[in-house]
């Protein structure tokens, strides 16, 4: 009998066991949003708050349970057991509950205060970018720098940045677990984010507001590099991509052409390209993914996706009008060597 | 009404204007444990329905980039799942045991408003039934429980999911507050002699305040969904900011009710809770005042902390600071409670049985739930978590380690008293173990995954960013959970075919319900009980019991305590009992409402034909209240 009592607990100490490996194999390398390597001041604020709460968790954890665990085994109730002393209370006990976690809370709310006050502040040199949510791709533009730019965000290394975030659609919510918390992203409303990004790298952004049906491919990259090749971006960002030739100018032919309808959402810098329902395309051949983090940049993809964007991302505007059919295989092949073309000769750095 | 008719005759006989029989057995009953049977299967039913949405979604997270479901299916299950768990399921089942138990307990014959009970019970049921016909007339809601404006506005959300979304749960709106309203005035007005609210079971008292709950934070959620229904439908903005509205002001509505629902969720079943660690370590509950009153300050508090589910939105630090500051409180009141369950459980005989057994997974689980529940009210942590895995697996361990394995608990514990039948134990002790175990380890991943940086609501993820692995444990858990409820089930049928037959009083408890017999007759007990302390059953089973450390006892026994109590007068001959007729008038008024319902619903897209509907449905719904009142004339005590 008691070990048919004793075996669920031990099937029990022995699954957290396992689960506590695995919850320190997943502190390796190759978890890109974890918020438990933080690489940028906001995200590290937290996290330092985080690790004294997370211990005097465990710890409350750990007693509270044991008592629980050691009542039940300790008093179950043996054969011919008399009823056992009537006791209805404790004045002082009751106090002492009270106010012990009372205590614990007080110290964990001051540190919260503190972390919060300083996750707060917006440094008025920072630099300014506005993030704007679409369902389902972000757009970025630098008001300062006069760059707008989709689904990658460059930022320097070191220095203050500010996101002013807001929407024109659904609520979103751009997060970058290593480097900022969320904020959500309000149609009518401006949200302020303030962070420096400490390490450079290609870091994971998400949309963490539920925003409809493709929610879950609405990603981007922060590209975090150092001042001076950041101020090589911007210096390249405007200036128009150079004139396509060959190849890629019966691409840019098809992209610009009335009938197929790009240039009705799309704007490519120095072109006739104006549209803004859908991301600014300029130097797409240096984006690291496709249609918002749905594929990764490769010719192959974007043939993928330019053949049927509805297979790829169904829901998106996209597909409401390039169907399977609507591009040739030709002009697909002239699109993809047209885009692929508009190239940044920045070195980015590693993905982190 | 549940009158008590004094008369010459000596025999107390329930005397009914008219007997059910056939269909009006269950379709036109107010009997209040009759209502209470139905609320618990059809809740149990929705239960089911929402759990296997659960596993579509588990069998699509399964493996990164998998295809068994569309993202708008997806979508729909999601919503429709927590639309059901919290609506549905969980709610109706803590009516349902209210309205089995409640009465029982204060020693009362039936609920104060008999047929406003009935009511309640047919619009829950239409309500659900029609929010679920969405899948078949044009698609579900897919705009999440929350259905977050603009998302769920009409350029967003251009089915009908997010109109049956509006007016499936304003049907069971009203049926809640009705329900409420019935406990409210029950608890209050109906009463056994003695039975002073320092007497009042903690299930009671529980019940009690999450009827105040609802009757102040429903109304919350009812305007913005008529609100949000008029944006969609008839051209207002109120959540719309290219006309002027705001998406924040639904957000506000609807956690103003969201978050005193959530202690809807949770209250009772720490009232179960309460019955049960007590009558199985056969010890008063520890600690009663701060018990009951702790639950009472949660109920206050949980109306100040509602923007903690909006920290993200960008309130400002200073309002984030404050509804931090009250989430934080509310954890007191909180470990209170848990404290005093374990002195409960301190120094007793502990009877290791089934209801028992889920009692104990309810604290233990819900310890988890409350410490994963402090970082979320800290707003920079909070940044970090919300919208995650780690916020899923929070209210899991609230929801399901908490209140659904609190409703295990009062199954196990009231099936006796329900069915007469015992269920059967050692399968009961292996449905816990299994759903303990497969509890833990679907939603205790999800902690983990929060902390990986997956976001909650998605419909795919990619490889390599160290999910898999969890997702998958996950599935596999919720598999196993699902084989867990089929041992209930399996359970259930077993032993109310051939179950052990259940005496008056299996557990040796100390409430009332177990005074009469398993099951009640109609009228509950022959005689009112009169009742001189918090445990009425002791007195009359243990009469010589030394009522040690009770106040102002000094080693009297509970008999002699019984005798200085004036505030019970003794137990009079009450003459014939009245018990109210059958009557399908509820359940009429419930049909037209829900025509009517159907009818607003369509009103404009296809204006002739739902005008009709209304009328038809609002003409129906007169004729069941004129039966209605008129009914009631026919069947007041003479």
């Amino acid at each position: 009998m008691s070990i048919r009592r004793q075996l669920p607990i031990r099937l029990l100490l022995f699954a957290y066991l396992i689960c506590a490996a695995l919850v320190l194999a997943a502190c390796g390398p190759d978890v890109p949003a974890t918020t438990l390597i933080p690489k940028g001041t906001h995200a590290q604020r937290v996290y330092d708050l985080l690790v004294p709460i997370f211990w005097a968790a465990v710890a409350v954890f750990v007693v509270v349970e044991s008592m629980l665990v050691y009542s039940v085994i300790r008093f179950r109730r043996r054969p011919d057991a008399a009823i056992p002393v009537q006791i209805h209370g404790n004045t002082r006990i009751e106090i002492l509950w009270t106010v012990a976690p009372a205590l614990i809370l007080l110290v964990i709310a001051v540190l919260t205060f503190s972390t919060q006050a300083a996750n707060s502040v917006q440094p008025p040199q920072a630099l300014q970018i506005e993030v704007i949510g679409h369902q389902w791709w972000w757009e970025f533009k630098y008001p300062s720098l006069g760059v707008v730019t989709a689904n990658d965000v460059y930022v320097p290394v070191g220095q203050d940045v500010t996101f002013n975030q807001t929407s024109i659609d659904v609520i979103h919510a751009p997060w970058m677990p290593k480097i900022a918390g969320k904020t959500d992203a309000i149609p009518g409303h401006t949200n302020f984010v303030s962070f420096q990004a400490n390490q450079e790298g290609i870091y994971r952004g998400l949309c963490a507001e539920f925003c409809g049906e493709e929610h879950a491919l609405m990603r981007f990259r922060v590209v975090a590099v150092q001042q001076a090749v950041f101020d090589q971006w911007v210096a390249q960002q405007k200036v128009a991509p150079a004139p396509p030739t060959g190849d890629a100018l019966r691409g840019q032919q098809v992209f610009l052409s009335a009938q197929k309808g790009c240039i009705g959402c799309h704007s490519i810098n120095g072109t006739t390209a104006k549209g803004v329902t859908g991301p600014n395309l300029t130097y797409f051949g240096s984006r690291e993914t496709i249609a918002a983090g749905s594929l990764p940049n490769t010719p192959e993809n974007l043939a993928t996706w330019l053949r049927d964007p509805g297979a790829v991302k169904p829901g998106n505007i996209m597909s409401t009008v390039v169907k399977k059919g609507w591009l040739s295989e030709q002009e697909i092949a002239d699109l993809i060597t047209y885009l692929e073309s508009m190239q940044l000769t920045i070195t980015k750095p590693p993905a982190n | 009404m549940a009158t008590i008719e004094r008369s010459a005759q000596q025999l107390s006989l329930p005397k009914q204007t008219k007997q059910p029989v056939g269909w009006s057995i269950w379709l036109g009953t107010v009997d209040h444990k009759k209502i209470g049977i139905m609320y618990l299967v059809s809740a149990f039913f929705f239960f089911v329905v929402g759990g296997i949405e659960a596993l579509l979604m588990r069998i699509q997270l399964g493996a990164p980039n998998n295809t068994f479901l569309s993202p708008d299916v997806y979508n729909q299950m999601f919503t429709m799942h927590a639309t059901t768990m919290i609506f549905l399921a969980i709610m109706p089942l803590n009516v349902g045991f209210g309205n089995y138990v409640v009465p029982l307990m204060i020693g009362a014959r039936d609920m104060a408003f008999p047929r406003l009970n009935a009511l309640s019970i047919w619009l829950f049921i239409f309500g659900g039934l029609m929010l679920y016909s969405s899948f078949i007339l044009g698609g579900a809601p897919a705009a999440g429980w929350f259905s977050y404006a603009p998302l769920s506005e009409k350029a967003y959300s251009a089915t009908h999911g997010v109109d049956y979304w509006v007016i499936g749960l304003t049907l069971t709106g009203v049926a809640s507050i009705a329900g409420a309203i019935n406990f409210i005035i029950t608890i209050i007005n109906m009463r056994a002699p003695g039975m002073n609210f320092n007497r009042l079971p903690l299930f009671v008292w529980m019940t009690l305040v999450i009827s105040f709950l609802l009757v102040f934070a429903f109304p919350s959620l009812t305007v913005a969904q008529i609100q949000l229904l008029f944006d969609r439908n008839f051209g207002t903005h109120f959540f719309l900011p290219s006309g002027g509205g705001d998406p924040l002001l639904w957000q506000h509505l609807f956690w103003f009710f969201g978050h005193p629902e959530v202690y809807i969720l949770i209250l009772p079943a720490m009232g179960i809770i309460s019955e049960v660690l007590p009558t199985f370590s056969r010890k008063p509950i520890f600690g009663y005042a701060f018990v009951a009153y702790s639950g009472v300050a949660i109920g206050f508090l949980g109306f100040t902390v509602w923007a903690h589910h909006m920290f993200a939105t960008g309130m400002g630090p200073l309002a984030d600071s404050l509804f931090s500051a009250s989430s934080f409180l509310i954890g007191v009141p909180t470990g209170v409670k848990i404290f005093n369950w374990i002195a409960t459980l301190y120094g007793g005989s502990i009877n290791l049985k089934s209801p028992l057994y889920f009692a104990i997974g309810f604290v233990a689980m819900f310890i988890i739930g409350g410490i994963s529940g402090i970082t979320l009210a800290s707003p920079p942590i909070d940044l970090q978590q919300t919208d995650t895995y780690y916020v899923v697996a929070h209210i899991h361990y609230v929801l399901f380690g908490g209140s659904i394995f609190g409703m295990f608990a009062g199954a196990y514990y009231w099936f006796p008293k329900i069915t007469g039948r015992m269920l059967n134990d050692s399968l009961g002790k292996s449905h816990f173990w299994l759903m303990l175990i497969a509890f833990n380890i679907t939603f205790f991943p999800m902690h983990i995954l929060g902390t990986l940086g997956m976001p909650r609501r998605y419909y795919t993820y990619e490889a390599g960013m160290g999910w898999d692995v969890w997702n998958l444990v996950e599935t596999i858990g919720a598999f196993a959970m699902a084989l867990s409820i089929l041992m209930f089930i399996v359970n259930v049928f077993i032993s109310l075919r051939s179950g052990a037959e259940a005496p008056t009083d299996p557990w040796d408890a100390s409430t009332l319900e177990w005074a009469t017999t398993s099951p009640p007759p109609a009228h509950n007990f022959d005689k009112t009980p009169a009742v001189h302390s918090r445990r009425p059953l002791w007195d009359t089973k243990y009469p010589d019991l030394e009522v040690a450390h009770a106040p102002g006892a000094h080693g009297a026994t509970r008999r002699e305590m019984a005798a200085r109590d004036h505030g019970a007068a003794p137990s009079q001959d009450e003459g014939a009992i009245h018990m109210p007729s059958p009557t399908y008038a509820p359940l009429i008024v419930a049909f037209g409402v829900t025509l009517l319902a159907y009818g607003a619903l369509y009103l404009s897209s296809t204006g002739g034909i739902s005008a009709i509907a209304c009328l038809v449905g609002f003409v129906i719904m007169g004729y069941g209240v004129v039966r209605w009142v008129s009914n009631a004339h026919a069947d007041a005590p003479h």
